[in-house]
């Protein structure tokens, strides 16, 4: 397994193919750190974590999560103050292990293989280019992945569903009393009327508003739009459901409510899940496209939307929205592409031959999962093993399996 | 000579599960991922529909 590591140079023809992998430092030795988190524990750096989405921090020596493999951690080199030229060296002190190693590079790695799978998956669309919707501004409008974060036992909230603007204004509450007494240090007297009022304001907010229980589901954000993706992300409508239906179980007051165009919920046991989403989650399924997001004074988003099924515009305030963001090819996929040699279709996934569906335009090269279009886990699964007997048929016959 | 092993470019659910099918074939496996930790998409994901099963 090379983790935290890229293929940067590639050669060579099926059954004889030649790969240059650069794997970077973790600053951290492998084969000591025992994965205890005593570092991670005193490291005096705070940066927001990204695998959370920044719901929450991390440290400069973090791990994504904690069942993460392989089990080590790895040091930020761009946030470490002993990697960035400061003083420091807090987490080689308190390692037990000795596994700290500020002086470890990078270092490259040759392989030479016979086949090739690439799974490099997809990436979320980016909201923020349908302004409409408000994302990045409203602070409790969020992506299906944040959305999953929340209700994660792992996550930043412990799976509690607490609302955005209350997890960044009780952030804000802790510094702003460092603030206020700045400004009453440097005699600010606006800075300090106006750090007041966001105390006084914020403190309400977040007494008054804390876990999210109406919930708003949008579905085909970027998918089936033809200003972004014409495709259907396929995945989309079932995760909705599904977030509804375990936030209703975090929470039995929970109201969802779910704008759709149509509900493709096409796969084994899935039609039934919506129809139980409904009869036992009471899940709420408008028909119709949101035009338009806005807020109100308590930072409650209001969605206004078309009833198609009652022919009438409404408005319908919640708590917290949901955006079923589409599945888009990752930004890199152009320079993965060209560096393997493989072509890509017009929406930038991997382009695969008609008859042969895990077949890239190179022979010995296969793809499966996102990289070659939308897929839900158990596709993704089905695609992967079906790759693997493609690429072992390479390897037991040396390539000649592909000649006919 | 050619070689008898495969490189798997990504380490999320499909480059997993592809590695796993391979290395019980018996054939040796390269899996390359870009983030410290395998898992992918799927590792922040809660549950999984339509079982709600725990992704992790």
């Amino acid at each position: 397994m090379l983790a935290y590591s890229e293929v940067t140079e590639f050669s060579g023809q099926v059954g004889d193919f030649r790969a240059k992998v650069h794997r970077r430092a973790r600053y951290v030795d492998q084969s000591k750190c025992t994965a205890c988190g005593a570092c991670a524990e005193k490291c005096p750096t705070r940066i927001p974590n990204e695998f959370n989405f920044g719901l929450n921090e991390r440290k400069a020596i973090y791990k994504d999560y904690a069942q993460g493999i392989p089990s080590v951690y790895t040091i930020d080199p761009n946030h470490c103050r002993v990697l960035q030229g400061k003083k420091c060296g807090v987490c080689a002190k308190v390692c037990q292990a000795k596994a700290i190693d500020y002086e470890q590079k990078d270092y490259d790695v040759e392989l030479n293989v016979s086949a090739v799978i690439v799974a490099t998956g997809y990436e979320l669309f980016d909201a923020t280019q349908i302004p409409e919707y408000g994302y990045g501004k409203l602070p409790n409008v969020i992506s299906s992945l944040e959305m999953e974060r929340l209700l994660s036992a792992g996550g930043p909230t412990s799976g509690h569903l607490t609302r955005p603007s209350t997890i960044r204004g009780e952030v804000r509450l802790k510094e702003l009393p460092k603030l206020i007494a700045k400004a009453e240090k440097d005699e600010n007297q606006d800075g300090l009327v106006q750090l007041k009022q966001e105390q006084e304001w914020l403190e309400d907010h977040v007494h008054r508003f804390h876990l999210a229980k109406k919930l708003g589901f949008i579905q085909c954000v970027g998918s089936r739009d033809f200003r972004f993706h014409k495709y259907c992300s396929s995945y989309c409508c079932m995760h909705s459901i599904k977030e509804a239906i375990i936030a209703r179980e975090h929470e039995s007051e929970t109201q969802s409510y779910i704008f759709y165009m149509d509900l493709r919920t096409v796969g084994k046991g899935f039609e039934e899940y919506k129809v139980r989403g409904a009869e036992v989650s009471g899940l709420k399924y408008i028909r119709g496209r949101v035009a338009e997001i806005t807020q109100d004074k308590d930072l409650n988003p209001v969605v206004r939307y078309e009833d198609t099924e009652r022919r009438t515009v409404q408005s319908l305030t919640l708590d917290m929205v949901i955006l079923a963001n589409a599945c888009s090819a990752p930004k890199n996929t152009p320079k993965v592409a060209q560096l393997l040699g493989v072509a890509l279709d017009e929406n930038n996934f991997l382009k695969t031959h008609p008859n042969r569906p895990l077949d890239t335009s190179v022979p010995g090269i296969f793809t499966c999962g996102c990289a070659q279009g939308p897929l839900d886990i158990p596709e993704s699964v089905a695609q992967a093993s079906s790759a693997a007997a493609r690429a072992a048929e390479v390897v037991m016959t040396g390539g000649q399996a592909l000649a006919v | 000579m050619a070689s008898n092993e495969v490189l798997i470019i990504g380490g999320g659910i499909a480059g997993m599960q592809a590695a796993l099918d391979l290395g019980d074939m018996g054939i040796k496996v390269h899996l390359v991922e870009k983030n410290p930790s395998i898992g992918g998409k799927m590792a922040q994901l809660d549950k999984t529909f339509p079982t709600n099963d725990c992704t992790i």
